[in-house]
């Protein structure tokens, strides 16, 4: 009985408790599916348009001018609202997000991800 | 808040209690916040009145639920408008094709539902992406390979359904065309399989496409006839190598025969996508654009005055890669073989080996493996063209619209299409990019696509002017029969029109079965010009 127990108050705790505390190892997955294919670290060797980076990663290289890491994950001065807003109203090239592809609490484990080495 | 035409705000809010009644009321959104989401990001009618924004989005997570929301839409005559993963921006993306329309979300329908791997095919819902499918396909080690689009983030049943395309074997490419097998929702709320997903008990729904009678598959892209929540797609076996190679010509006239000669190795099954390009055109974008600016400054040149312009530059004409898929032994004979018949064919023909892979490419190798999509990698590196980049350090554009017309496989048809494009920007006043180094996209292998991309913005007045290119573009376009094969909602109904023969009898042939069978006209009114008759205005 005990591991039925168990089981059923980790579903039930996965609504309701564990909504409400971000994740941040969830929000590596989340952020790893979603955002690292134009915003991760690593780069093909050479691709048909632009210099070799991915997309997201190479437009903010060209925007901050090494002011800022171009590497979302290596940024340390990221806050809530401005990684919510860029996910659900987009920005530039990058479209809008919605919540059937990146929930609210999918959302809140990546802003936990990002902001985990922020300045305090 | 956005109320569907035609329909009071009592109405509105009964068919949005019962939406939830089906689905959930965690999965019907209609708070303006919610709904905002659904918006075009690439729109070019942003922020204005006729910017197609949905009235509420309703996410099914099943095909029965599907059928309840049809059921209660036909009740309130509340127009829907399906989409699978919503990327399909450029096009439309999550939003619909007609204002205050509601969006059907069927992103939670995600379940990869058959993988085989002997017969080479996968089934899948329509949430399920094509990374999701390559992930799926990896993790289990098959040996099989996806021809994906670029950017590879849609799904493959979106892509097909509004006729997409990728980059491999013209087998695979053609996305609806390797489809086999699909299940709809229809506007009544009937479910209907076809082909031998029709024969009960049939275990061949993926491996034979027609069953018997009349195939109506075709009637579920780009359309508006009924909800796709199943299809079946065949895949290419994944080939023992790949192998690519670089031919360059040296004359400008020699385009003509190296189409000739790549269009029969692609028509045989020899070749994979060419890719074609111009070595003395790309140099315009750098050492060569004085040069090029120098031949363009008294209109388009001729014949002879680009002939002299290529020998001056010293650089080939032209140039195409070519990708062959196989075990070793044979892209290796292909290649020689190609080799042997272009060289033959066109004097000063140059050859250059290109990279030979392995299949499968490591895993911890995909990162930084270039050309992705050629690979049948799914990847988002394509959007360094447009995102902010070296050549466009302060204003990216906030999206694009892109004009592709289809012109006969030859390189007299490329070379009048860029003339005609040229002029067509200088009669708005605006820079001419064009000049007679075309390179044809081939995505489709029997015919080239040519064409245009605009910027979109999230501003009126530079919309109001990318609108303006876009309609004289394919105005243009048409009087030469040059007509797109996709676009965006906003020149849907100008892209039909094109499609006129006596008296527009195509399309007056959709509106009888689209009287017919969604009678309240509730299934994505207006999808490539098709409206209900209650809609079907200015028309004769």
């Amino acid at each position: 009985m005990r591991p039925t127990l168990l089981l059923l108050l980790s579903v039930g705790l996965g609504s309701s408790v564990l909504a409400q505390t971000p994740s941040e190892t969830n929000g590596k997955v989340v952020f790893d599916k979603w955002c690292a294919p134009c915003h991760g670290a690593v780069a093909p060797k050479n691709v048909m348009f632009g210099n070799g980076a991915l997309a997201g990663t190479s437009a903010l290289a060209v925007k901050y001018k090494g002011k800022l890491p171009a590497v979302l994950e290596q940024r340390t001065d990221l806050t809530s609202a401005q990684i919510k807003s860029v996910v659900r109203h987009g920005l530039y090239g990058m479209p809008i997000t919605r919540k059937t592809e990146v929930s609210d609490a999918e959302l809140d484990d990546v802003v936990a991800y990002l902001m985990r080495n922020r300045k305090k | 808040m956005v109320l569907p035409p035609n329909v009071s705000e009592a109405d509105f809010n009964a068919a949005l209690g019962e939406f939830r009644s089906a689905v959930g009321a965690n999965w019907v959104f209609s708070s303006d916040e919610d709904v905002a989401l659904y918006r075009d990001s690439y729109s070019i009618n942003w922020g204005e009145p006729d910017e197609r924004v949905a009235s509420a989005a309703v996410a099914s997570a099943k095909v029965e639920e599907v059928q309840q929301i049809v059921r209660v839409a036909n009740r309130y005559r509340i127009p829907l408008y399906p989409i699978s993963t919503g990327r399909n921006l450029t096009y439309g993306g999550s939003a619909p094709n007609m204002r205050g329309s509601v969006v059907v979300d069927l992103k939670r329908m995600n379940r990869i539902l058959d993988v085989d791997e002997k017969r080479a095919f996968a089934l899948v819902e329509p949430g399920v992406s094509y990374f999701d499918l390559y992930n799926h396909i990896r993790e289990r080690n098959l040996k099989l390979m996806l021809d994906v689009p670029d950017p590879g983030w849609g799904s493959p049943m979106g892509n097909s359904l509004d006729h997409g395309a990728g980059y491999t074997m013209a087998a695979f490419r053609d996305h609806f065309s390797s489809h086999c097998g699909m299940e709809v929702v229809t506007p009544d709320g009937e479910v209907i399989r076809t082909g031998m997903g029709a024969v009960p008990n049939s275990d061949s729904w993926q491996d034979f496409y027609y069953g018997a009678g009349p195939s109506v598959d075709g009637l579920f892209a780009q359309s508006n006839f009924g909800i796709v929540t199943k299809m079946g797609f065949w895949l290419m076996p994944m080939p023992e190598a790949i192998l690519s190679g670089t031919v360059t010509v040296p004359r400008h006239q020699d385009l003509d025969p190296l189409v000739y000669e790549v269009s029969y190795l692609e028509d045989l099954g020899l070749t994979g996508m060419p890719q074609y390009g111009s070595p003395v055109g790309r140099s315009a974008f750098g050492p060569g654009a004085a040069a090029m600016a120098s031949l363009m400054q008294n209109g388009w040149p001729s014949a002879a005055a680009v002939e002299n312009f290529v020998a001056a530059q010293k650089l080939p004409a032209w140039s195409v890669q070519l990708y062959f898929y196989g075990p070793e032994e044979t892209v290796r004979g292909t290649w020689q073989a190609a080799k042997r018949r272009i060289g033959k064919a066109i004097a000063g023909a140059t050859f250059q080996d290109g990279e030979f892979l392995t299949l499968p490419i490591p895993k911890e190798k995909e990162p930084t493996q270039s050309d992705k999509p050629r690979l049948g990698i799914p990847a988002l590196e394509v959007f360094n063209m447009v995102a902010r980049n070296a050549g466009n350090t302060t204003n990216p554009p906030d999206g694009h619209a892109d004009l592709f017309v289809t012109i006969p496989r030859k390189a007299a048809a490329l070379w009048e299409s860029a003339h005609v494009l040229f002029e067509a920007y200088k009669e708005l006043g605006l820079p001419a990019q064009q000049n007679p180094f075309p390179t044809p996209f081939t995505y489709y292998s029997r015919c080239f696509w040519t064409g245009t991309t605009v910027p979109t913005w999230r501003d009126p007045e530079k919309n109001a002017r990318s609108r303006a290119l876009f309609e004289k573009v394919m105005n243009r376009c048409a009087e030469h029969g040059w007509v797109g094969y996709r676009t965006s909602p906003a020149f849907q109904d100008l892209l039909i029109s094109k499609y006129s023969f006596n008296n527009n009898s195509l399309l007056r042939f959709q509106e009888k079965l689209k009287d017919s069978i969604d009678p309240n006209g509730i299934i994505s009114p207006g999808r490539y010009g098709i409206w209900p008759a209650s809609m079907r205005k200015n028309r004769a």
